[in-house]
């Protein structure tokens, strides 16, 4: 049964685990089928800037474009 | 007497701050500059051996701590700390001197900075 | 009741979550630093069934032999099949 996952990502994109853990949640559950919100408050929101250059890391911007274009849904 | 010692107290992955202590550790002896890398608290897990980083789009910080020690990064790790964390002199790398915490009091007196992580 | 902790053995988030878990009798599981958790009696008595993501483990080097008996490894596929499956999820610590 299709459920709604809806995650909670309140820390910036590179100072915690948080992207990642988010990152692979989010894509797992897209491709079960699951509906999935990523809420971004307080310092969530810079997850979502764009021209972001990390490496060695998971970068947020690519990362979660891909699952946008997946169908996650972003509200800041 | 060393330009920098950089203490870690955090666990890597989790954060940012061991790899933060690991970067700057490289920055600092590029610059030619003579760096000690102190492991202590939660730090010492960075020590661990056989860190695997597939498909998690992290820089293997395991690795990264034996090339900092190649390029020329002295790295200690505190006893207390290693058997609070539930780990054995033995458990870590060739290279890295355990020390006492008296000793590590040493390092951070004679060094002109220390940067806390 | 299933709740995930994220936070490592040396702080209070983790054992705050790890804490709540063991009185609401619920599942855990462990992610990001709380991996550290699955490692041998540091969660004794724990009557819930306790989950330990791998990716995590492996990211930081932990192994087998290190770990709690009975501790279940989850893929991110096997969390996500949980978190759907229970009732309620309580988390992140």
């Amino acid at each position: 049964m299709s459920k709604t996952f809806t995650l909670l990502l309140g820390t910036s994109p590179y100072s915690y685990e948080n992207t990642l853990t988010t990152v692979k949640i989010a894509e797992s559950a897209l491709s079960k089928g699951h509906t999935v919100n990523v809420i971004a408050s307080g310092d969530g929101v810079y997850c979502f800037l764009k021209g972001q250059k990390a490496k060695g890391i998971t970068n947020a911007e690519e990362k979660f474009t891909e699952l946008i274009e997946k169908g996650l849904r972003v509200y800041l | 007497m060393k330009d920098i010692a950089i203490i870690l107290r955090r666990s890597p992955y989790g954060d940012i701050n061991a790899a933060e202590a690991v970067r700057h550790a490289m920055g600092g002896v590029a610059d030619e500059l003579g760096v000690d890398l102190i492991l202590i608290d939660a730090g010492v897990l960075l020590a661990k051996q056989g860190q695997d980083d597939t498909d998690t789009g992290f820089t293997n910080l395991g690795e990264a701590l034996t090339d900092c020690m190649e390029m020329g990064v002295d790295v200690y790790a505190d006893k207390h700390s290693i058997r609070e964390q539930d780990m054995d002199t033995a458990d870590i790398p060739e290279g890295i001197k355990v020390i006492t915490g008296a000793e590590i009091a040493e390092l951070v007196k004679n060094a002109k900075t220390t940067l806390i992580y | 009741m299933f709740v995930i902790v994220k936070s490592g053995p040396d702080t209070q988030d983790g054992k705050r979550g790890v804490k709540l878990a063991r009185d609401l009798s619920a599942d855990i599981c462990l992610v990001q630093n709380a991996v550290y958790f699955a490692k041998k009696e540091r969660l004794e008595g724990f009557c819930g069934i306790l989950y330990v993501l791998e990716d995590d483990l492996r990211l930081r080097g932990l192994k087998d032999g290190e770990l709690e008996g009975g501790i279940k490894k989850l893929s991110y596929d096997g969390l996500v099949g949980i978190m759907a499956d229970e009732d309620k999820v309580v988390g992140i610590f």
